[in-house]
């Protein structure tokens, strides 16, 4: 399974992809939104994608909205990997179309059963 | 630096846990009884574990032992663990029951190791959301053996953490609201749970009857005499045509022949066996 | 002009919120210890910080002793001990430290707010004393401070103060 890791920090693209690797994701980072969309563009679709909300250049909602309106990536399952945690943010994301949500700070495990919600485990935990 | 725990402080644990609540901590756990007592030692100003047990043997004190216990037998919980016996709730039982029963009867579960809630009230959102009138006609007992985890429970307050911890966010987003630091869950589901503390290698209180008992992640702690008689008196208080819950780890097979494995959903659950 | 942000938040919040960001990126058995008495002191290292503005208006900072930076950037990014993180790395870790500190006091706000991309580099100045939440820890025995502060500056001259 294929996983595009995007956050402005390079910290937390370690953290993230260093968790899903240890899953069995081969992974991707980007930068801010625009790069991810360059990655997709270019023909590398994942599985899943994680995603901050605030990055330059292109933010995590605007991101969110911009893969939902292509069809072809709908087969992209996309969990929110961010700080934000008021109710109206997260209600915010999953109208733009996000599946998921995971709050800053978080732990593997957390990321795990979200994948295994998903049905995104590739070994069954 | 803190010292190791010894063979003798490690065995004084075994038996005070299995003497308080049943639970066998076997041989080899000693990281474990580490891990689990080194907060409560820190909060005491104590360099270790070896530390803490020395002051509990040379003068008990009851909050003391409770909080050994406590530690040890408390289980991290996260929102449908193990997610096959909440889709059979909803996709098996659920209708079965309605077929069952009158409209309206009330449908009663039992989440027998409630731990913080979770399991007790991801039973009340996924009824809420799938089963009319749910809110007035399902009440959910949830017990455990650790007071403090029964507060928790009633409080229904959940740190960001563990909110994070596998329950999906639409649900989330319907079901809690926040107040300050933390998440807490509706009144109105709040209002299906009723919690209480319980040893279940005690004598039960009146209980049920039960349509539906999870007992989940509990039995592996007992030895197999234990593991029988919990079964037997969990079979007390169920209806004839009720449905039991285990651990993905855990069956009734060769423990107690009183049960019959059914298919359930992806995964099995335990009937009571007719003439039993 | 909303309330101060001693009238919204207190440090005991803070220092929970702190709490529960270290048990999840420093490590699940990493303790920080809230620091001791009301006087937070001065903590010498690097600061990285992240504006709130909405209904209040300020800025999250968290200031580490320099003594403690490159053995939080290990923890953090896994790295081995004898391992020297760069600057680059030292800085990215703070600015997510700050950036998620951030996020979770703004959502203990009243009213929606946005959060600023963080910065690091030399603390933003002090604000008035009033609208300033300040809380003190260590972590493995190195300083840090968390700062809540208000966008309003402090006046350049206190007076109420006692020069050091």
């Amino acid at each position: 399974m294929r996983a595009l890791v995007i956050d402005d920090s390079r910290a937390m693209r370690r953290i993230v992809a260093s968790i899903l690797e240890g899953f069995g994701y081969e992974t991707r980072p980007a930068g801010h939104g625009r790069e991810a969309l360059d990655v997709l563009e270019e023909g590398w679709v994942p599985d899943l994608a994680c995603i901050d909300w605030n990055m330059p250049v292109m933010d995590g909602l605007q991101f969110v909205s911009a893969v939902r309106a292509v069809p072809a990536w709908r087969q992209v399952t996309l969990m929110m990997v961010t700080t934000e945690s008021e109710h109206g943010q997260i209600v915010k994301a999953l109208a733009a179309g996000a599946h998921e949500y995971v709050i800053k700070p978080f732990t593997a495990d957390a990321i795990g059963d979200k994948l295994s919600l998903l049905g995104l485990m590739p070994v069954p935990a | 630096m803190t010292t190791a725990l010894a063979t003798s402080g490690f065995d004084w644990v075994c038996q005070l846990v299995r003497r308080e609540s049943a639970i066998v901590l076997a041989p080899g756990k000693e990281y474990l009884v580490e891990a689990r007592l080194m907060p409560l030692a820190r909060q005491l100003g104590l360099p270790g574990v070896a530390e803490l047990v020395e002051r509990v043997r040379a003068r008990p004190e009851p909050a003391l032992t409770r909080g050994i216990v406590e530690a040890l037998t408390t289980n991290e919980t996260s929102w449908f663990r193990d997610g096959d016996p909440f889709t059979a709730l909803t996709g098996t039982v659920v209708p079965a029951l309605q077929a069952a029963r009158r409209p309206g009867e009330p449908i009663t579960i039992w989440s027998a190791a409630c731990s913080s809630g979770q399991e007790a009230y991801t039973i009340a959102m996924l009824l809420a959301d799938s089963l009319p009138g749910a809110t007035s006609r399902v009440r959910i007992t949830a017990t455990d053996l650790s007071r403090a985890m029964v507060d928790r429970t009633r409080a229904g307050r959940f740190s960001q953490l563990e909110v994070n911890r596998g329950l999906p966010a639409p649900m989330l987003v319907r079901h809690f609201s926040r107040v300050g630091a933390e998440w807490e869950i509706s009144p109105a589901l709040r209002q299906m749970v009723t919690a209480s503390e319980l040893n279940l290698a005690a004598p039960l209180p009146r209980l049920g009857p039960f349509d539906v008992v999870y007992l989940r992640n509990v039995l592996i702690y007992f030895d197999p005499p234990t593991k029988r008689e919990v079964l037997r008196k969990v079979r007390q208080v169920m209806r004839p045509d009720g449905w039991l819950f285990l651990g993905a780890a855990e069956t009734t097979l060769g423990v107690d022949d009183s049960w019959e494995r059914v298919p359930c959903g992806r995964g099995s659950a335990y009937r009571p066996m007719k003439g039993k | 002009m909303s309330a101060p942000i001693t009238a919204l938040l207190d440090g005991e919040t803070v220092t929970a919120v702190a709490g529960e960001v270290w048990s999840a990126l420093v490590g699940e058995e990493e303790f920080l210890l809230p620091g001791l008495g009301p006087v937070a002191p001065a903590v010498d290292g690097p600061s990285a910080w992240v504006t709130v503005t909405g209904p209040w208006d300020g800025v999250v900072v968290l200031t580490c002793a320099a003594s403690g930076t490159a053995d939080l950037t290990r923890s953090v990014l896994q790295l081995d001990d004898d391992e020297q993180p760069t600057a680059e790395d030292v800085e990215d870790v703070l600015r997510e430290l700050a950036n998620i500190l951030g996020g979770n006091v703004k959502s203990l706000l009243p009213g929606p707010s946005a959060l600023g991309l963080p910065e690091t580099g030399p603390a933003p100045l002090r604000a008035e004393d009033a609208d300033t939440c300040r809380v003190s820890a260590s972590w493995r025995g190195h300083p840090l401070a968390i700062t809540v502060q208000g966008a309003s500056e402090a006046p350049a001259h206190p007076t109420t103060e006692v020069p050091k």
